[in-house]
Parts: structure tokens; sequence; C-alpha cells
């Protein structure tokens, strides 16, 4: 009874290994994925994000991209995260020193998936992705085209 | 029941080894692309002015081909095969110079035909790219495969823009990440060229504010890639892009960019949350600076494809 035991334990723990192997995500599943929330859009770049969980007392880790926006451009920044992570990604958009917005609207609490960018000159912009209250967590931004305006 | 239980424990063993053996492989596989390094010609030992990350931060920073394809078609701008570099000479862009700016020019191409849906002529440009990027040894980014079977097929065009821009994005990755910063430049130079040499062309025959603008707005990218070849100034092939792009630079001195801020506002559209910059921008560019600059623009650029 105790070797049965034992054997349909192990059994299980090699069936069970063997499919969470298969369906960890990668960052690239994820722009894939990313890419089809960012619906009629034409994908442009990705920035993928893997962050430790914040140590007690610290900051946020935090990752920064910057790129490129042109003058009356509609853009979307599309966010996925990994479901092997707890994490949910907070994107935040910057020009030279300000915040210009983010997909979490602190007023309401509302985490939004996708959000639309109407950039109105062109320059360099600044992209900060942490994790909410510093959880570890695997994401990717996708910065697509949507239509010149 | 016990024997049952261990020949079935044996049977997962042996698929779960297996599995495993593939796994290895492919694992052996990635290890050798990953690791399969570049002649160390190839690699830039000099000294760089700015750093590594900073040239990261700078390669993001110059526009996309896909940007000033879809402007020129948003206009109404019919398609004309006439503005694309030929691809009939690929095999005369024989060093790793030549082959990373033929790269960016094809790629702008590429941008512009995937724009217009022309699938015809794409293949000729996926075959161009596949060569040149095997020859600075990045093509086993470029999904050639799958591309040449969507442009054949003409069908899922979404997907072919797609792979084809994800695909330049990592072999630019790669490049830089093997320390090749200097084909990695040479690329972005290669597609601003071209996308500017597009614009220009387009503006000849079919003038438009919004593509003046557009050119005018280059100084401010021109000044980016301007930072990023100067790091290479002492490489003798370098040095000839680089005098004619500081040509350029210095006809853009004449161009004004000011601005207005504004508050930027975030508001839900159908569930949707859209964010407003209400900020301006004005770029004043005179009929005669942008004339030059098409000018020298399309002098620079038929020089790198008249090899």
């Amino acid at each position: 009874m105790k070797y049965r035991y034992i054997l349909f334990i192990l059994f299980v723990n090699i069936l069970l290994g063997y499919n969470l192997k298969s369906y960890s995500q990668s960052g690239q599943e994820l722009v894939d994925i990313c890419n089809i929330i960012a619906d009629e859009a034409t994908y442009l770049k990705d920035f993928q994000v893997k962050l430790d969980a914040a140590k007690p007392g610290e900051e946020k880790p935090t990752s920064r991209f910057s790129v490129l926006l042109s003058k009356n451009t509609i853009y979307r920044f599309s966010i996925c995260n990994s479901k092997d992570y707890p994490g949910k990604a907070i994107v935040q958009l910057y020009d030279n020193n300000r915040l210009l917005g983010s997909n979490y609207v602190v007023a309401s609490g509302k985490n939004y998936p996708t959000f639309d960018f109407q950039c109105q000159t062109t320059g360099v912009y600044h992209i900060f992705i942490d994790f909410k209250e510093g959880e570890q967590g695997l994401a990717v931004a996708l910065l697509s085209f949507v239509k010149k305006f | 029941m016990i024997k049952r239980l261990i020949y079935i424990f044996i049977l997962a063993l042996i698929l779960t080894s297996c599995k495993n053996c593939t796994n290895n492989k492919n694992a052996d596989q990635d290890f050798e692309t990953e690791f399969n390094l570049p002649d160390s010609g190839e690699i830039y030992d000099g000294d760089l002015e700015i750093s590594e990350s900073a040239i990261n931060e700078i390669v993001q920073n110059i526009s996309s081909p896909v940007e000033m394809a879809a402007l020129i078609k948003s206009l109404g701008v019919p398609y004309s095969k006439e503005y694309l570099a030929s691809t009939d000479y690929v095999d005369n862009y024989d060093t790793n110079y030549k082959k990373a700016l033929g790269l960016g020019i094809f790629g702008a191409d590429l941008g512009y035909l995937n724009m217009y849906n022309k699938t015809g002529s794409v293949i000729d440009y996926i075959s161009a790219i596949k060569k040149l990027a095997d020859g600075i040894r990045v093509g086993q980014f470029f999904d050639f495969t799958t591309l040449k079977r969507l442009a054949t097929n003409n069908q899922n065009l979404d997907s072919l823009m797609y792979i084809s821009v994800q695909n330049f994005n990592q072999m630019d990755r790669y490049l830089r990440e093997t320390k090749r910063s200097n084909l990695s430049s040479l690329i972005v130079a290669g597609v601003w060229i071209e996308s500017m040499y597009l614009v220009g062309e387009v503006s000849k025959k079919s003038p438009s504010s919004e593509l003046t603008e557009k050119i005018g707005e280059q100084k401010i990218i021109l000044s980016n890639l301007m930072i990023l070849l100067k790091n290479y100034e002492k490489v003798p092939e370098f040095k000839g892009l680089i005098d004619d792009l500081n040509d350029i630079q210095d006809m853009y001195k004449k161009v004004i960019i000011t601005y207005e801020k504004g508050e930027p506002e975030a508001i839900e559209e159908d569930g949707m949350l859209v964010i407003k910059q209400n900020d301006k921008q004005f770029i004043e560019i005179s009929d005669d600076i942008k004339t030059k600059i098409i000018i020298k623009i399309s002098d620079v650029r038929n020089k790198i494809i008249q090899l």
C-alpha cells in the first residue's frame, strides 16, 4: 500500500511538473497576446519587464525606457501581465518632466489593459513600468500605431 | 496492481525524458544560436563617446518606417514602385557596413510596401533582407519562411506587418546585445535615410503641409541619429556618411521649432482610457530649406544604393 502511494505521488509530480513547464509564459507569448489586445493598431515596439518584489522599506523596482513619438499621432499602449507572477504592471508615460498619464488611474483605482495617447509634439517620451504594491512580476507593454489625426 | 503502477510510472518517465530530450536539443540549438558570436572584426571595440545603455536609448528614439509610410498613405498619395530601392543589386552589398545600411533601406521600403498591401513586391524585399541579415549573422531572427508564405498567399496582412517589424526589432536588439551597436546604428541610419527619401519624393510630387512639417520635425530625430553615428567617426567607412548627414544637420539649423505647453488630461471614451497631451508644437521651415534637404537626402540615399 505504501509503495502504491509513493508511486502514485511520483507519477502525479512528474506529470504536474511536465505540465507546469509547458504552460509557463514567455515574454514573446506576452507580446503576441498584447498585439491581439492592441486590436487594429499596428505594432511598433515592445518593452518587456521582469522585476523582483520590492524589499521591505525600499522603493518599488522600476524599469525605464524612452521612445520617440510623433506629432498628430494616436498611439496605443497595451499591457499584458504574466499569469505566472502576482504583479500587475503600472505603465506611466512622461514627457521631459511631467507625468502625462498611466494605465492605472489612482482616483478610481481602475487598471486599464490599454490606453491611447494623442501625441501633439514630436519628441522623446519616457515610459516607467513597475508592479502594483511592489509585487514580483513579468509584463509586456506594447506600443502600437493607431492613426494620424 | 503494483506491477501495473510500475509500468505506468516507467511509461511516464520515458515520455517525460523524451520531452526533455527534445527540450535539451532545442536548448542546445538556442545556446548555439545565442552564442554564435560574430567574428571579432565585426565587434566594435573602439572607444565609445557614449555608453551602450545610452546607445540603446537613442536607438529607440528614431522614428519607425511604419509611421512615415502611414502618413504618406493617410494623405491619399497613390503607391509608386519608383520610390523604392532596387533589390537587383543586393549582391553588391558586400561589406558589413553596406549590408547594415542596405538592411535599413530595404526595411523602410518593406514598411512602405506593407502599408500599401503590395504583397507581390514584398517577396523581393524579404529575400533581399534575409540575404543581408544572414550576411551580418542576424538572419536567424528574420522569419523568412512565414513572411514568404503570408505574402505569397496574400493572407493575414496584419501578421505580415507584425512579424516583419518585430523581426527588425529582434535583429536590432541582438546586435546591441552582442556589442555590434555599430551595425545596429547603420540599420537605424538606413531606415531613417530611406524614410526621409520617401517623404521627400512624395512631397515633390504631392506637396502638403503635413509632409513639410514631417520633414521639419526630423531636426529632432537627426540630432539623435548624429549622436549615435558620431560614436564611430574614427571608422573610415562611417566618415563619409557622417559628413553627409552633418551637411543636412547644418541645413536644419534654419528650421525653428517652438512649443506651447498645455495641461494633459485623461478621459474615458467608450470604456477606453484616452490621454490627451494638449501641448502645441510649431515647426517653421522655408520652402528653400525644405528643397535643399530633399535634394541632399536624395544624394546621400542614391550614393548608398548605387554600389
